[in-house]
């Protein structure tokens, strides 16, 4: 019966339409159009060339971090440490650098370190102990949080760090991590670059290597990938030490814009980046989604949170705007799935 | 002061001890399967240990040469400008030694701050100081929550602490505890917030003043200079002291004044946000953030979206001063934190050394202070130490 | 390790069994999983496991696959003694597993699916990427081989059919060169139609050399196939047979035992013409006496 039926359905041809709707970014394009051409109506200034430049702006420095932690979620697992992370990459590189005298970039090296290393922890523990990511990256994140804000105050003595934009090294630093160009009344931000670099990376991560099959395997049959030989340790812990790395471009990014850091930052984006891939087709479950659609959802996140304000509205709505997106989302992404799996 | 240097350089040694631990424990991990064959595991396995080891000594001496090369590196790679040993250049020796003979008393402060608030970290510092000169042995705790933070008095008072120093955001949520407090004997003073309920609830005295007198003076200031439209930008939403900044500006201000809420654990969100309220509405000619970290922020929004709006802010820190006395900022408006906590802690040493009182019952005030380029000059080497 | 074997392994008995397990037993803690198990696994035969619910199938299957490690006992592969350090040591020596998931990650294309674990990549350094094309092709022509004409190799494997599904798993045990084809209760779950699709494989496969591993509840199914039969219940091994000693019926009735006989027998009329024999005095000449 089988056979038979496989081979009836060869003869329909294989629609366009039917491809784009296995697609896992379809839902956020849509709602990133729709999204578009209701604030195209409902803002005047939101078709500002300058304005687009803002969000897109919002949209990167969401999305940098989207990014991994969509690779992460297709790996099936979550990272509730991610936006304190990036607090804490910040703050150890300026302070190492201020309390050493050191050269910025030494501070920057470290930081990298640092934070590479609290991605492997968080993927050791995860493998080690087969706790839910849940459990062990909440874990991550209050102990960051505690560190964060006690460690600064301990260095530093208050509860930001020092400025550190007087010391050699900064400018080169701020070249790589924050500078921006203008084209016209445009004010272009290097974090765009890094944005569509790294979606660009992780796709073909994702669609085109090895690594990116054991991604899929693991998040969607991690006991059949085990099986079939794919290291799930490994990737479990490279997926990690991917949102460490990003965290740390993020971090540098933050110090390198606004000089000092504040050791309270940080905390609830996380939220926001697993918002941006679960709107970007990501299944909470894990095995499904892409990067670009991370960088779709990031995109709305950014068209939202400032087409709000473009609009003039009130914005004591936002929050509600913003659940009501996820919502929707995820029965998309739901529906999608039940179709994957309908037999 | 000398504790904090040998904490700054043992940093890399700490750094050294769990990374190699970390390393030998993916090593294990790595191999977890082909560890414990219960007997003679043949060629193949001895083998594969062999690699394995291999391939560990190669991971522990690639970290070693990082490890190496950034130590060199920062030492080689020193900066010459700015960092620690400038300020340790800067700062002169300053002994922490009681100057009272009074016995050894435990005051609690109890305040509505958030983690990592700016402004009570100043509170938090001026009360030490004042705990150390006065012999006090000093307690903190702070929640934004009411709820948890009239917990926090219940404790103190289950303690049996010789004072309390607590700050009303929301008033009505604390009056039980503090209630109970004067009950149990143990002398309140009011910080900050609560000015108009703090003799009611039968608290000593109040230091420092509403935030909503703080906004007035910042509406009084923007009117005198002329300015129409005004957005006041929130950081928190659902903060009290926030609104209540802002409302005092809007009451006293001539022209109109919007609020802008933003995420302000987010900083680049905050960025963005102002920009594009700025870029939404051209007409916008002044900024007042509500929190020294934002003002920075706030002008290079400002700067990005090319508007040529003045930007203003609640209280002070070293890149806010930087700002003013370079003419990038506008004005801050100062409630001298460090004078409230300092105040507070010494009151009631006061009063439990002399039963002296202060203010007459009625709040002792703190500020606001405005701001401009001219004191932020005279004014920089104390931010800069963290006391303004 | 041993991969440059003899070219023809297929010859029965001339080559040493591809597996052989002598008394082996495992211990979980101070359970006995499975205590003095021998079966062996000749190139072209398919040996069949039969048990009940918790006989010990699955953790024989497991030390097999190199998923446990036996605690007592000899496990000779081809004629070494050997201790499987984990799946890909199992895969390394030609052990390929099926199990009762099929190992198959249903949202993901099923060509990606076929080369899980053993993609080929083409290309250098930070540009070494999958060679699409190949594995679309070769999996595309592998499933055709079993007689599997797929509409579209991109389609999720969760869309396929049981049956369909567990030719997939089979093709690329075969395409990537098992020499030993472990299958997990393959007809469990599938009906009448579909199960005979399925054994109609695993004979191809057994045609094609390897030897084969068949763990069932369903004498009937391991009947059509097997050349030996290894009976387990509760963790012991309850009988050893090669085809030639055993009936269908008397294999039935030791997998059953009494009460439950009765209820069979209808199903066992078409076939039960060669009259009942008695199993546990008859000689075995190939896998010796019975354990316990």
């Amino acid at each position: 019966m089988s056979t038979a039926t496989a081979v009836d359905e060869r003869l329909a041809p294989t629609s366009l339409v039917r491809r784009l709707l296995g697609r896992p970014e379809l839902g956020a394009v849509v709602g990133a159009a729709a999204v578009f051409v209701f604030f195209s109506f409902a803002a005047p200034s939101f078709l500002q060339a300058s304005s687009l430049s803002t969000i897109l702006y919002s949209a990167s420095t969401i999305g940098i971090m989207a990014c991994p932690v969509a690779l992460l979620m297709i790996g099936g697992e979550f990272d509730l440490s991610a936006g304190v992370m990036v607090t804490t990459s910040a703050l150890v590189s300026a302070m190492f650098s201020y309390q050493m005298t050191a050269n910025v970039w030494v501070g920057v090296g470290v930081s990298l370190l640092v934070t590479l290393a609290i991605g492997f922890f968080n993927g050791f523990m995860l493998t080690r102990t087969r706790l839910p990511s849940f459990i062990i990256t909440l874990g991550t994140f209050l102990m960051l949080t505690g560190l964060n804000l006690g460690f600064t105050k301990l260095i530093s003595g208050s509860v930001s760090t020092k400025t550190i934009a007087d010391m050699e090294g900064f400018s080169s630093a701020r070249a790589l991590f924050a500078s921006q160009w203008n084209v016209g009344s445009v004010t272009l931000k290097v974090t765009i670059l890094w944005w569509l670099a790294l979606v660009a990376v992780a796709t073909w991560i994702l669609l085109r290597t090895r690594a990116g099959n054991w991604i899929f395997a693991v998040g969607g049959g991690a006991d059949a990938a085990r099986a079939t030989g794919v290291p799930v340790v490994k990737t479990r812990i490279g997926l990690y030490m991917g949102v460490a790395l990003c965290a740390w471009i993020s971090g540098q990014h933050i110090l390198f814009s606004f000089d000092v850091v504040q050791s309270g930052e940080g905390v609830g984006n996380e939220f926001l980046y697993i918002i941006a891939a679960v709107i970007g087709g990501c299944l909470m479950t894990g095995g499904y989604g892409s990067a670009i659609g991370s960088a779709v959802g990031a995109f709305i996140f950014g068209m939202t949170s400032n087409g709000i304000v473009y609009a003039q509205w009130n914005p004591d709505w936002f929050k509600f705007f913003l659940g009501a997106m996820l919502l929707l989302a995820t029965l998309l992404n739901a529906w999608v799935r039940k179709r994957a799996e309908a037999k | 002061m000398a504790q904090w240097d040998r904490m700054g350089s043992k940093a890399p040694m700490t750094a050294h001890g769990p990374l190699w631990r970390i390393l030998s424990g993916w090593n294990r991990n790595d191999r977890f399967l082909a560890a414990a064959a219960p007997d003679g595991g043949g060629r193949r396995r001895t083998r594969e240990g062999h690699a394995d080891v291999a391939r560990v000594r190669t991971g522990v001496r690639v970290v070693g040469a990082v490890l190496a090369a950034v130590l060199g590196a920062s030492l080689v790679g020193c900066s010459s400008t700015g960092g620690k040993r400038a300020e340790d250049r800067a700062k002169a020796a300053q002994a922490g030694r009681p100057a009272v003979s009074t016995p050894r008393w435990t005051f609690a402060m109890v305040t509505h701050a958030g983690d990592g608030d700016t402004f009570w970290d100043i509170v938090q510092k001026g009360a030490k100081e004042a705990a150390a000169k006065d012999n006090i042995n000093f307690v903190y705790a702070h929640d934004d929550q009411a709820q948890q933070q009239a917990q926090f008095v219940q404790n103190a008072i289950d303690q049996k602490v010789d004072g309390i120093v607590v700050s009303l955001a929301k008033p009505e949520a604390l009056k039980d505890v503090i209630g109970k407090a004067v009950k149990a004997g143990i002398p309140v003073i009011t910080v900050n917030s609560g000015s108009a309920q703090s003799a009611e609830y039968g608290a000593l005295t109040h230091i420092g003043q509403d935030e909503q007198i703080a906004g007035e003076a910042v509406g009084t200031e923007l009117t005198k200079r002329g300015k129409k439209k005004a957005v006041c930008v929130l950081h928190e939403q659902g903060n009290v002291g926030h609104e209540q900044r802002c409302a005092g500006a809007k009451k006293t201000f001539g022209g109109t004044m919007e609020n802008l809420y933003v995420e302000g654990t987010n900083m680049p969100s905050v960025q963005a946000a102002i920009q594009a309220k700025l870029q939404a509405d051209p007409s916008v000619d002044a900024i007042v953030t509500l929190g020294a970290p934002f003002a920075p922020t706030a002008v290079k929004a400002k700067d990005a979206a090319g508007s040529k709006a003045e930007v203003d802010t609640f209280d002070l820190n070293e890149s806010v001063a930087r700002d003013l006395k370079s003419g990038a900022l506008g004005f801050a408006v100062d409630q001298q934190p460090y004078l409230q906590g300092y105040e507070a802690i010494d009151l009631l040493w006061l009063y439990r050394y002399n039963a002296n009182v202060l203010g007459g019952g009625r709040p002792v005030l703190t500020g606001p202070q405005i701001v401009t380029a001219d004191e932020a000059g005279k004014l920089e080497e104390f931010i800069k130490r963290g006391s303004r | 390790m041993t991969k440059s074997v003899s070219p023809t392994p297929y010859e029965k008995s001339s080559a040493p069994a591809l597996v052989q397990m002598t008394d082996v037993s495992k211990f979980y803690g101070n359970i006995r999983a499975l205590q003095g198990v021998s079966l062996e696994v000749h190139a072209g035969e398919i040996t069949c496991v039969l048990g009940d619910n918790g006989a010990g199938k699955s953790t024989l299957i497991k030390i097999i696959a190199g998923l446990h490690r036996h605690d007592a006992g000899r496990f000779e592969i081809e004629g070494e003694e050997t201790v499987l350090a984990n799946p890909r040591a199992a895969l390394d020596h030609g052990i390929a597993t099926v199990y009762q998931d099929l190992a198959v990650v249903p949202l993901m294309p099923v060509w990606r699916n076929f080369f899980l674990g053993s993609e080929p990549t083409k290309g250098r350094g930070p540009f070494r990427r999958l060679d699409v094309d190949f594995m679309r092709e070769t999996t595309r022509a592998e499933l055709l081989r079993m007689g599997i004409d797929l509409r579209d190799v991109d389609q999720p494997i969760g869309t396929l059919s049981g049956g369909e599904r567990q030719c997939v798993a089979i093709a690329r045990a075969v395409y990537f060169g098992a020499k030993v084809l472990v299958l997990d209760e393959p007809t469990a779950a599938l009906g009448v139609k579909q199960s005979g699709v399925v054994l109609k494989y695993v004979a191809a496969a057994r045609d094609a050399g390897l030897g084969v591993v068949l763990i069932t509840h369903n004498p009937h199914h391991a009947y059509l196939v097997g050349d030996r039969f290894v009976l387990l219940k509760r963790g012991t091994m309850a009988g050893s047979h090669t085809r030639d000693s055993i009936t269908l019926d008397e294999l039935t009735r030791q997998m059953a035992g009494g009460s439950e006989l009765d209820e069979l027998s209808h199903e066992l009329e078409r076939v039960a013409e060669s009259g009942p024999e008695h199993p546990s005095g008859a000689a075995d000449p190939a896998s010796g006496t019975t354990a316990l």
